[in-house]
């Protein structure tokens, strides 16, 4: 089938939806079908070959964060220029309402659109307003489709609007197949941490703690930590005679958190709240390596109800210390939890994703004239 | 003149009603056409997972399937509801294996049935929010299409996940020389 994805956001700045768009796409084009993306890029920028540029893209603080999107009469002009060569059997734009090529697509599309929501938007009661403005371009969706249950929550309360569900893909082939970095993950034992150290939600403290306890009994012991963040701020609170046992990477790029990812033998997910999905969780699951995890109600979904990991209580340092020993102690268990993550994991594989996103298409075409297909789409 | 301008912003207002209108007219048609292709849709996948029911049934030889799954192929529009909710709580009951390709079939074919039946539900809603509209009440815009209904059964779905072996829920003894790592051996 004839595939045209819209990115809300410039592909020279890395991003979720924009990792996310590039995956569906290429998972698409290896099962067989025609794809085009089109997204804002300068016009030399370096692009894979599916992408059509759509222009410049402007700076715009968006959500919270700097997003380079594309707005205006030009870019309107080469949205339906793209559509009309395109002849595209299915529209799939994401985040349509943020002020986008998106945007501007739904409201130039005339076949079936299905469209992806990302954030779980904390603006509701400004969208709630304009939902009387936003109904005509609302209409034009034939499907929605959201990547966690809490932005299935904000379409439905706020926009009136059933959503599926599907998760976020994840690369397991990349991840599986990467190397460790050199003498990782090393004989005494390895923990893993990955993400904003600073960020008082990740839990970081927690786990700071648990390796300094257990760090004093088990001389091997190592901590690997890879996220943004000043160096010194994380040494600080490590007592001086440990720091040449924790190694900061400091922020990585994708194949080096794979890399990063097969070099530990606990990663750790401490985290106290306001996680939607736990990306990071299956990225780890794929890349083999044995998790523990807070039991906040993503992860607890995402490990398969602690089959694919090991669950903590919520910000319990004791637990998780004592979780963190076991483990450690274990190689046997580390080995079952991470066999086991393997298989949980496949759900998530890009492949089965896309499966799953070609059934969501295949319903709004169905709907949108009326054809019904004969084929299976899994 | 004054009067000129009274008549040139009539005959302006009169312009953008009558656009508004016939854009109006057309969004009516759309999503009643919408509506109708996604009722078709949902019907056909229905009657496709009654069939793959039914298959699962004949093999299994389960009896209360079987016509659980007859009833719901031969259902009338007002009984449709109730049949496919039985269908869908005989098959959440008997113990399918997702090695068998029937099986498979039946899992794939329920989950297009919930993906039509969500799509259907959105765009009933659309279409009735349009006919609760004002000027599409007056002018009684929508009277060329029958009201789309909502098609209200619980939700049908099959557990996808094949359960894991239960062989990983014993601690296996490792030997202590494998890497926890499999990459390391390489």
């Amino acid at each position: 089938m004839r595939i045209g994805i819209v990115s809300p956001y410039s592909f020279d700045v890395p991003g979720g939806v924009q990792n996310h768009i590039m995956d569906l796409a290429e998972a698409l084009i290896e099962l067989g079908h025609e794809v085009s993306v089109l997204a804002p890029a300068d016009d030399d920028a370096d692009v894979p070959a599916y992408v059509v540029s759509a222009g410049r893209a402007v700076p715009l603080p968006y959500n919270g964060s700097v997003a380079r999107i594309s707005f205006g009469p030009i870019s309107t002009a080469r949205v339906r220029r793209w559509l009309k060569n395109g002849e595209f059997d299915v529209l799939h734009v994401h985040e349509p309402f943020s002020p986008s090529l998106s945007f501007l697509a739904v409201l130039s599309a005339r076949g079936p659109v299905v469209a992806t929501f990302h954030t779980a938007m904390t603006r509701s009661r400004a969208l709630a307003g304009l939902q009387n403005f936003l109904q005509p371009v609302m209409e034009k969706i034939t499907a929605r489709i959201a990547v966690s249950e809490l932005a299935r929550k904000v379409q439905v309360e706020h926009l009136g609007g059933g959503a599926v569900e599907i998760p976020n893909g994840v690369a397991v082939r990349k991840f599986a197949s990467a190397a460790p970095l050199p003498g990782w993950p090393g004989d005494g034992g390895t923990l893993g941490f990955l993400g904003r150290f600073t960020e008082p939600r990740k839990g970081f403290p927690l786990l700071r703690t648990a390796y300094v306890a257990l760090a004093r009994e088990r001389p091997g012991l190592r901590l690997l930590v890879a996220g943004p963040g000043d160096r010194d701020e994380l040494y600080d609170d490590i007592p001086a005679e440990l720091h040449d046992r924790v190694e900061f990477l400091g922020l990585v790029s994708e194949p080096d958190k794979a890399r990063m990812l097969r070099s530990v033998d606990v990663y750790v997910a401490p985290n106290t709240g306001g996680e939607s999905f736990g990306m990071i969780l299956t990225e780890a699951m794929a890349a083999g390596a044995t998790i523990a995890a807070s039991d906040l109600d993503a992860f607890r979904r995402v490990l398969d109800g602690g089959r694919a990991g090991a669950l903590f209580p919520n910000g319990d340092q004791a637990s998780l210390t004592r979780l963190l020993g076991e483990l450690l102690d274990d190689p046997a268990r580390r080995a079952e939890l991470a066999s086991c993550a393997r298989l949980v994991v496949g759900a998530f594989d890009w492949p089965s994703v896309a499966n799953r996103v070609l059934e969501v298409y295949a319903t709004a075409i169905e709907a949108t004239d009326g054809r019904v297909f004969d084929d299976e789409w899994s | 003149m004054p009067g000129m301008w009274w008549v040139v912003g009539v005959v302006v207002l009169a312009a953008i009603f009558s656009a508004y209108l016939g854009w109006t007219a057309q969004r009516v048609e759309r999503l009643h056409t919408r509506a109708q292709s996604a009722e078709r849709a949902l019907d056909a996948h229905l009657m496709r997972r009654a069939a793959a029911a039914a298959v699962v049934a004949e093999q299994a030889e389960t009896v209360e399937l079987y016509a659980a799954a007859r009833l719901a192929l031969d259902a009338e529009p007002g009984d449709r509801e109730s049949a496919e909710n039985d269908l869908t709580r005989q098959l959440q009951a008997v113990p399918l294996d997702p090695a068998d390709p029937a099986v498979r079939t039946l899992i794939a074919t329920s989950r297009r049935v919930v993906l039509a039946r969500q799509v259907h539900t959105d765009l009933v809603r659309d279409a009735l929010s349009a006919r609760r509209r004002v000027f599409v009440r007056l002018l009684r815009l929508d009277r060329r299409y029958t009201r789309p209904e909502y098609f209200d059964i619980v939700e049908p779905v099959l557990p996808d996940l094949p359960p894991l072996p239960a062989v990983l829920t014993v601690p296996t003894p490792a030997p202590p020389a494998e890497p926890p790592l499999p990459a390391q051996a390489r």
